[in-house]
């Protein structure tokens, strides 16, 4: 039995990089920075092209996505911001569908790129000798997974939502400060702890959430893959499994940045609530 | 699965870059854009709006332009009925007045034509009665002027009761 593939992590001046990360994180953002430069081109008040009338598109949902939550006089800031989450989280989630690369590893010597150790690898290859019975001579291996969605890593999916955190109460201390330190003590002042609860649970639900989405639909494909090893009845289920379960990926990396979207929004206008309108 | 921290603040930094890019280079153009289009296609409202109150405020001056013209025409029509008719009035009279002159101018030619042939037979008949006397009275009655003007006058008076 193989175990999960592993992360190829190297250190880097103190620093844990997990190269996979970057790598995605790269063809993330350049994929979300091409498709939007391709589509205001040539930008056309009066005939938009069909990337342009796409994007367009993409702004005004976003724009729902907003009003929905609050005041759209309120909320026209967040649009950009929405509007390269949404794209980023889409293009993010569903990188990890069309194909997996991964690259094995036998032995701690070889374990490495650029000169560098790629640690989970060397401890999980120790770990296994260790555990290994000397007697048999079976072959020990690690995969290293390098092609994957960058939110299918907890700490990126994580990242995403700190920076929603943060930003959403920047935005309460600094454009709303009465409201946002009195709301801790509402209804009544020992429901402080219980808020506190709220906030942390708030960024750990939004991160997570989407991290375990992403994660759980990758690691079904890997699943489905190891189907095909058992013959040519494996080979045929997996193949329907990963068509069904593909196009059910796709929609829930859609359905999943549609959600952090809005996640985002509603924060933003919870935090940015006054109670002076009520 | 491990929890690498250092993946978080990457995350972070890489999608702050993406947003910073994005919304300098593309997005900020695509919202003017489309602010442009909202701006425009409200002008081009706002212009239809326009030209449809114009339109209408046209149609109405010529609604009142045709009203007049047709004003106009009927009281040059009804004019025209009247000068005519005077027209005809005064030419009937004129007619009729030329017509009266031309039957007086007539009627006094025959008194006057009238008149001279009475007075040339009267002269006639005086010199004829006259002649005729002379020559029944040659011998009696000598030729001179006393007698001839006594004829005349009798025949004058002759002449005068006929």
């Amino acid at each position: 039995m193989r175990n999960m593939h592993k992360s190829p992590v190297i250190m880097l001046g103190g620093l844990h990089i997990d190269l996979s990360i970057v790598l995605m994180l790269l063809v993330t953002c350049t994929i979300c920075l091409v498709l939007g430069l391709l589509a205001t081109r040539n930008l056309s008040v009066e005939n938009p092209g069909k990337l342009q009338n796409f994007l367009e598109w993409a702004v005004e949902f976003v724009q729902g996505l907003i009003s929905s939550t609050m005041d759209l006089k309120k909320g026209r800031p967040f649009l950009s911001l929405g509007l390269a989450l949404i794209m980023f989280l889409f293009v993010g989630n569903l990188l990890g569908l069309p194909l997996g690369v991964v690259t094995d590893y036998h032995d701690a010597e070889h374990a490495k790129i650029f000169g560098k150790q790629i640690e989970p690898v060397v401890k999980e290859l120790d770990r296994l000798h260790a555990a290994a019975d000397p007697a048999s001579h079976e072959e020990i291996e690690v995969g290293v997974a390098w092609w994957k969605s960058p939110t299918a890593d907890p700490a990126v999916a994580m990242g995403l939502a700190v920076m929603i955190f943060l930003l959403s109460h920047i935005l309460g201390i600094t454009r709303n400060t009465k409201n946002y330190f009195k709301h801790y003590f509402e209804p009544y002042p020992f429901f402080f702890p219980i808020n506190l609860i709220e906030q942390v649970s708030k960024l750990l639900t939004h991160g997570m959430r989407l991290f375990g989405n992403i994660f759980a639909g990758e690691v079904l494909i890997s699943v489905i893959l190891k189907l095909a090893a058992l013959g040519v009845g494996g080979w045929i289920a997996s193949v329907l499994g990963l068509i069904v379960w593909q196009g059910f990926s796709l929609f829930i990396g859609t359905i999943q940045a549609f959600i952090f979207v809005m996640l985002t929004m509603v924060y933003f206008s919870q935090m940015l609530e006054t109670h002076d309108e009520h | 699965m491990s929890f690498v921290w250092e993946s978080s603040v990457l995350a972070i930094i890489a999608f702050g870059i993406l947003y910073f890019l994005l919304n300098k280079y593309a997005f900020g153009p695509l919202f003017s854009v489309m602010e442009k289009r909202r701006e425009l296609v409200l002008q081009q409202m706002d212009e239809a709006s326009k030209t449809r109150e114009q339109a209408v405020s046209y149609v109405e001056e010529q609604k009142q332009a045709l009203q007049q013209a047709r004003q106009e025409a009927h009281n040059i029509i009804q004019q025209s009925q009247a000068t005519s008719s005077n027209q005809v009035d005064r030419i009937l009279e004129q007619a009729k007045a030329e017509a009266n002159r031309l039957k007086d101018e007539a009627v006094r030619d025959i008194e006057s034509e009238k008149n001279k042939a009475v007075e040339a037979l009267r002269s006639e008949l005086g010199t004829a009665s006259v002649r005729i006397a002379s020559k029944l009275l040659e011998k009696e009655v000598k030729a001179d002027g006393e007698q001839e003007q006594l004829v005349d006058q009798y025949l004058k008076e002759v002449g005068g009761r006929s």
